[in-house]
């Protein structure tokens, strides 16, 4: 064995050994994610299509899709993002409103609450390209029992896979129910953890919820709050089973997000395979981007 | 809302902010409403899947047809060897995936929870989680290529690669939060009688860490359960799992509703059930230990 210096933490230092714990995982990650992305931005330089030999041709592939110089800007990538953005900004929000009220309701020490909490959650863990097909049935204009429900109260049909909107919203709804449980559970931790004291000497004060959870709960769960939505951010752009399933990313193209549309591009059809790692690379900057703001609000966390 | 359901039992309020003015009761009809709105959709599957003949505009679909069971035996009986070829792959797929992931996982969790490295732990744990963030299709497009030189394309160890590179941070995540909070004691007084530092780990803080293992085992093959993307590019015939199956539901025979609830839920239930085992995890899990569950 090597020699140990022992320290004040207890860890220990000029140890051999600790490398072998560390270096299966690391060198799997450098294998299949670090080289792969290496290998990604080789390709966005080349034309590359399946069964054509691959040409280098620089940063064409990304001049082409943003429109600089003599190129046309890439329409499709641009209506797909916009519904990417849409999906990141709305289905963001909706689950933050919702799940952080699901938490403030369960946040409540009443019989059942624990029973049904489990409930809650299980949207969660189902695979989205499911919910994409339980979608399907229950959006089903004829027969499903949305439109059912909507008829029922007086409102009227509505066509969710022939209108723009309406399908747009069907793909942000699913999506919403599958995640608010996601901010539901962490909202409701942060909630948990606020010291019941405080409440005790606020209600010298006032006696209304409302100014209760303005002053005392929202300000103790904001952390909470910014670091799920930075989480929600990411997932969001990643979003591409639901409207496969649902929509299959009509009408025309207008439920297609950017993901899928670099899926389309590269891994269907024509396979322009150089053309879709550009696409995927622009969207993994922005992808870098938010996620050095989540690391750099929770470093503290892995010290 | 709050007299739908005064037959309820009730109990004195106990915490220290449900004495406020909103009654008890009103919070356990809006608690209801929020558990209705999450299932009645899983709810309305399982009735859907249990008929073989669709009725328009029924509402309550229950009230409407007589229950059968045709759809799930056409699932599982005589025609239902894609099925169980499908979920045959997938169970496979998912424990290799879950098997590599959470050894190395484990390894690189004890490592992270009990030694310093000089890049900095902090960067490591990042470095780690950093690639649950990048957009999968980002390393799907090469992946195609690189299976296909390597033989990899609709096999087993492909998929299992796959699946246990997307499922390792959440291994190594939950095993090192587990690791970090047992006693450092216990693997010092080892250490000083003359064990060796895998030996240590082995009989140590592996048998201590058995929830954390078990838990991390579940989260694992529920997600590679779940995978879709990197399968429908990379194992689209023999080793097709079972979500590709409930993608191609409608080229079947056109939309039949009984039949694609009946592979939705069986599609989800095994990772539903997986993860209301280890719920005191998922937090932790699902924001890489950014707050505490």
């Amino acid at each position: 064995m090597t020699t140990k210096t022992k320290r004040s933490d207890g860890t220990l230092k000029n140890n051999r050994a600790k490398y072998l714990f560390l270096m299966p995982g690391v060198i799997w990650i450098l294998a299949f994610t670090l080289f792969p992305l290496i290998y990604s931005f080789g390709l966005s330089m080349t034309n590359y299509r399946l069964g054509r030999n691959p040409k280098y041709i620089g940063f064409e592939n990304y001049a082409e899709i943003l429109g600089i110089g003599d190129e046309k800007v890439d329409k499709k990538a641009v209506s797909t993002a916009s519904f990417s953005a849409f999906l990141f900004m709305a289905s963001t929000a909706t689950t933050l409103f919702f799940g952080t009220f699901v938490a403030w309701v369960f946040n409540h020490n009443l019989p059942f609450l624990r029973q049904m909490r489990a409930i809650i959650t299980m949207p969660l863990f189902a695979a989205p390209i499911a919910l994409g097909w339980l979608g399907v049935v229950l959006f089903n204009e004829q027969s499903g029992p949305i439109n059912n429900v909507l008829e029922g109260l007086g409102l009227g049909r509505v066509n969710w896979f022939i209108e723009p909107w309406p399908a747009r919203l069907a793909v942000m709804f699913t999506d919403v129910w599958q995640w608010t449980p996601f901010v539901f559970l962490i909202v409701l931790a942060a909630m948990q953890a606020v010291p019941d004291d405080l409440y005790e000497s606020a209600q010298l004060d006032t006696k209304s919820n409302w100014n209760l959870f303005r002053h005392i709960t929202f300000p103790m769960i904001a952390p909470a709050l910014g670091t799920v939505m930075l989480l929600r951010m990411v997932e969001s752009l990643k979003i591409i089973d639901i409207p496969y399933s649902l929509t299959r990313g009509g009408p025309g193209s207008v439920t297609q997000t950017y993901v899928f549309y670099a899926y389309e591009k590269g891994l269907i059809g024509s396979f322009q395979l150089g053309e879709a790692a550009a696409l995927a690379y622009l969207l993994v900057i922005v992808s870098i981007v938010v996620s050095s703001i989540y690391f750099y609000r929770v470093r503290e966390r892995f010290e | 809302m709050a007299a739908q359901n005064s037959s309820l039992p009730m109990t004195e309020p106990r915490s220290a902010f449900s004495r406020a003015s909103l009654s008890d009761r009103f919070i356990i009809a809006l608690a209801v409403i929020c558990t209705f709105i999450a299932f009645s959709p899983f709810g309305y599957a399982a009735l859907t899947s249990l008929k073989s003949e669709w009725k328009d505009g029924s509402i309550i679909p229950f009230l409407q047809f007589e229950p059968n069971l045709l759809n799930w035996q056409q699932e599982f009986g005589s025609g239902g060897a894609e099925t169980m070829k499908a979920l045959r792959n997938s169970t496979l797929i998912s424990l290799g995936a879950t098997l590599v992931a959470t050894t190395l996982g484990t390894l690189a969790g004890y490592g992270l929870a009990r030694f310093k490295y000089g890049i900095g732990n902090r960067n490591l744990v990042s470095w780690f989680l950093s690639q649950r963030f990048l957009p999968p299709v980002a390393t799907l497009i090469p992946f195609v290529l690189m299976f296909r030189d390597l033989k990899l394309l609709d096999t087993l160890p492909g998929m299992v690669i796959v699946n246990a590179t997307f499922t390792l941070p959440f291994a190594v995540l939950i095993m090192r939060d587990y690791f970090a909070d047992l006693p450092h004691e216990l693997r010092e007084a080892a250490l000083v009688d003359g064990a060796s530092e895998f030996t240590t780990f082995l009989r140590i803080a592996l048998p201590l860490a058995l929830p954390a293992l078990v838990a991390s085992t579940l989260i694992c093959f529920a997600f590679s359960w779940n995978e879709f993307l990197f399968a429908s590019v990379l194992a689209n015939r023999d080793w097709k799992p079972y979500p590709m199956l409930v993608a191609g539901s409608d080229t079947v025979r056109g939309i039949d509703f009984g039949f694609v609830t009946t592979r939705m839920l069986i599609a989800v239930i095994v990772p539903v059930t997986l993860s209301l085992m280890v719920q005191r995890f998922i937090v932790r899990g699902l924001t890489f230990g950014a707050v505490k569950g």
